[in-house]
């Protein structure tokens, strides 16, 4: 059981940036075919740039590898490449066993032909013989329930049936390995707890499977190890929970982009405003940073020329996603200032802040007598980091505690 | 499942996995054709269930198109447009047998062409032997051409003309036309695969062809040398003549370009073999 099934050596992919360059060289490929002498494939010629390079890996039989990384950085050349629709330019990919992939379930099914119709040529597709579908025929179609529909054509069926019974059909060619892109993700929920416990009852059986996903939740559920890929490259390869630590923290730092978006201030009253806020940590230090359970602490600086009666703070903070986490204003919370002019500041702080580790993003406004009357407000302005292991889905981690009673 | 990893048979992806010499690997192509037949035939089926679900006339478009076009030959022949010649067996016979033999190549290599790319989606995206999409065109112009045999039949009964005994040699005689047909659409296909031209010029250039070879018309006049570079000449020709005189016309011819088409197809399979794994990047 402790063999390798897949072996990555020093693989490499390259592709053409260009459509033209690409046609040339496919041309130029097939004339060095004709002549019997192929081109060196592990130069990169002009318009050229390496999807994947050096990949080395390995997976134990009845493993289940998880693949991630950002956009772009070669996941799905990589399961295409283990699936062999790729030939590596350079390096070397042994597999063992037969090799099934859910990459895109339903691509060979035709719109005019009946489901049943499709199960039998997908089903050749994949490599299953006449016998071993007439055998799994009723199986694939309960599992996929489609029920009366399995003879009308298959333009006719609704999108999630349509991927039910491409799934049902690969997951029932009995591979060894199992490549996985994304595809869990899509059908109502009902069919995707199915899925999951299919894939579960298949890794139990002993079966290798490869899942290319940008939810982590499923990663760090279904993987044992975990291959982070960066612009095609290797980032880091190891331990589920340790790829996944590092990765998501990586990923929570690099989100600038997001917390860009949204961002405005808009001041109504030139003589008040807010000067500038800093996040200060457990120690005094000015530091957006934060560890899971520490205190926040944000220091909201004033400038008021004039004298400002009844001042309202409100703070709210987004999540990377854009959920609302918190909002709140001080009087409500029961801190009523009664006037306020000069410099200063004022002190907002969460106790033992429990949100989901993220980059989060906040908005501060202040307001005079009365909530809507705004006086200074910066949208989305702010952001500090949480940082601290994911081990619970949603949006906060209340570190509940189990007993047995 | 997986529990007897030990027996499972390792594959190996390397860069030019295909460039190796001798007959070991043309055993394994013989191994994967083999291998993939039940694949060619679910193709088929698929194509040819498709091809005419959606349609009034269904398979009756297969003859559609030999009627017009013997049609519009009797017409210009009657009229005096268009001098055909004299045929020995009547005109519509020898019209009819030469376009089936003709369009065993016409609608094959036009369908072939096209193969890889209109799958185009699903060879990107599952590993299955792509020559299976090739050989499997082919195998819709094979069963259009027995519907034509079937009306070739009926021809005989209506123009009360008795074929030689030779006639079943025809299948046997079709056979160099369709290597040909699959060599050529091999090449092309993976041709198309990179440039889309390719699949206009064929579909233009297999109308041209058809009136520069003497398919609707004997093989005679001034130009004699010019048909006789046409392979597709004798190809056509010998499963003609043997059907209504009993024996190949021009049996040189014919050996040459026999040769000639397996020739064809024995390179071009060895290289669409070659060559198919650059393909599905392209596509």
């Amino acid at each position: 059981m402790d063999q390798s099934v897949i072996k990555i050596n020093q693989a490499g992919k390259k592709f053409s940036k260009s459509l033209k360059q690409s046609m040339l060289y496919g041309i130029s490929d097939i004339l060095s075919g004709v002549t019997g002498c192929i081109s060196d494939s592990t130069q990169l010629r002009k318009g050229e740039f390496w999807a994947v390079d050096d990949l080395s890996c390995e997976l134990k039989s009845g493993k289940t590898l998880g693949i991630i990384g950002s956009n772009g950085s070669g996941k799905s050349t990589v399961l295409k490449m283990l699936n062999g629709i790729f030939m590596p330019d350079k390096g070397q990919i042994n597999i063992t066993g037969r090799v099934g992939a859910l990459i895109e379930v339903g691509a060979g099914f035709h719109p005019l032909l009946s489901g049943r119709e499709n199960v039998y040529i997908n089903g050749a597709i994949l490599g299953m013989t006449k016998k071993e579908l007439d055998k799994k025929f009723d199986d694939i179609v309960n599992f996929a329930d489609i029920g009366d529909f399995i003879d009308a054509p298959v333009k006719h069926y609704s999108s999630g049936m349509f991927v039910r019974l491409g799934f049902s059909v690969a997951i029932h060619c009995q591979p060894d390995i199992l490549l996985v892109d994304e595809v869990l993700a899509v059908g109502d929920l009902a069919f995707a707890i199915k899925c999951h416990r299919k894939m579960s009852e298949f890794r139990q059986n002993g079966g290798t499977v490869v899942l290319v996903s940008h939810n982590m939740q499923a990663i760090r559920n279904i993987c044992n190890q975990v291959l982070w890929l960066e612009r095609g490259r290797k980032k880091l390869f190891g331990d589920v929970f340790a790829v996944c630590d590092a990765y998501e923290n990586e990923t929570i730092k690099a989100s600038k982009n997001f917390i860009e978006e949204g961002q405005k201030q808009l001041n109504y009253d030139a003589n008040t405003q807010i000067k500038s806020v800093e996040f200060v940590n457990n120690h005094g230090d000015v530091n957006s940073e934060y560890s899971l359970g520490n205190d926040l602490n944000m220091r909201i600086y004033y400038d008021f020329k004039r004298s400002v009666s009844h001042p309202i703070f409100t703070v709210t903070i987004y999540s990377p996603e854009g959920l609302l986490m918190t909002s709140s204003h001080s009087h409500t919370d029961g801190h009523v200032f009664k006037e306020l002019s000069g410099e200063g500041f004022i002190e907002y702080t969460i106790k033992n802040i429990n949100f989901r580790p993220a980059k989060y993003v906040c908005a501060v406004t202040v307001s005079e007598e009365e909530v809507a009357n705004i006086l200074d407000w910066h949208e989305k302005k702010y952001h500090f980091v949480l940082t601290g292991n994911i081990v619970n889905e949603g949006l906060v981690n209340p570190f509940p505690v189990w007993k047995h009673i | 499942m997986a529990s007897n990893t030990t027996n499972k048979s390792t594959v190996s992806y390397t860069p030019n996995i295909h460039l190796k010499l001798g007959i070991k690997i043309w055993v394994q192509m013989l191994r994967e054709l083999v291998a993939s037949r039940e694949l060619i035939i679910r193709f088929f089926i698929r194509d040819f269930s498709a091809k005419y679900r959606q349609s009034i006339f269904g398979y009756f478009w297969a003859l559609i198109l030999p009627f017009i076009a013997i049609g519009t030959f009797i017409f210009l022949n009657r009229s005096g447009i268009l001098n055909i010649g004299s045929t020995d067996a009547p005109y519509p016979i020898f019209a009819l047998i030469g376009l089936s033999v003709w369009q065993l190549f016409s609608s094959g290599v036009v369908a072939g062409t096209n193969s890889l790319v209109a799958a185009g989606s699903m060879i990107g995206k599952i590993n299955f032997p792509r020559e299976s999409l090739v050989f499997a065109s082919l195998a819709q112009a094979v069963f259009e051409f027995l519907i034509k045999v079937v009306l070739i039949l009926i021809f005989f009964v209506i123009f009360k003309y008795v074929p030689h005994w030779t006639i079943i040699f025809l299948p046997i005689a079709v056979i160099p036309i369709l290597f040909f047909t699959l060599g050529l659409s091999l090449i092309l296909s993976l041709v198309n695969g990179i440039a889309r031209d390719t699949a206009n010029v064929v579909s233009l250039g297999v109308n041209f062809l058809l009136f520069l070879t003497p398919v609707l018309y004997p093989q005679e006049g001034r130009y004699i040398w010019f048909f006789k570079l046409n392979p597709l000449t004798a190809l056509v020709n010998a499963p003609r003549d043997l059907a209504l005189y009993g024996s190949i016309q021009q049996p040189t011819d014919f050996l040459i370009a026999t040769i000639l088409s397996i020739t064809l197809f024995l390179f071009a399979w060895r290289l669409f073999h070659l060559v198919e794994t650059k393909i599905p990047e392209r596509i």
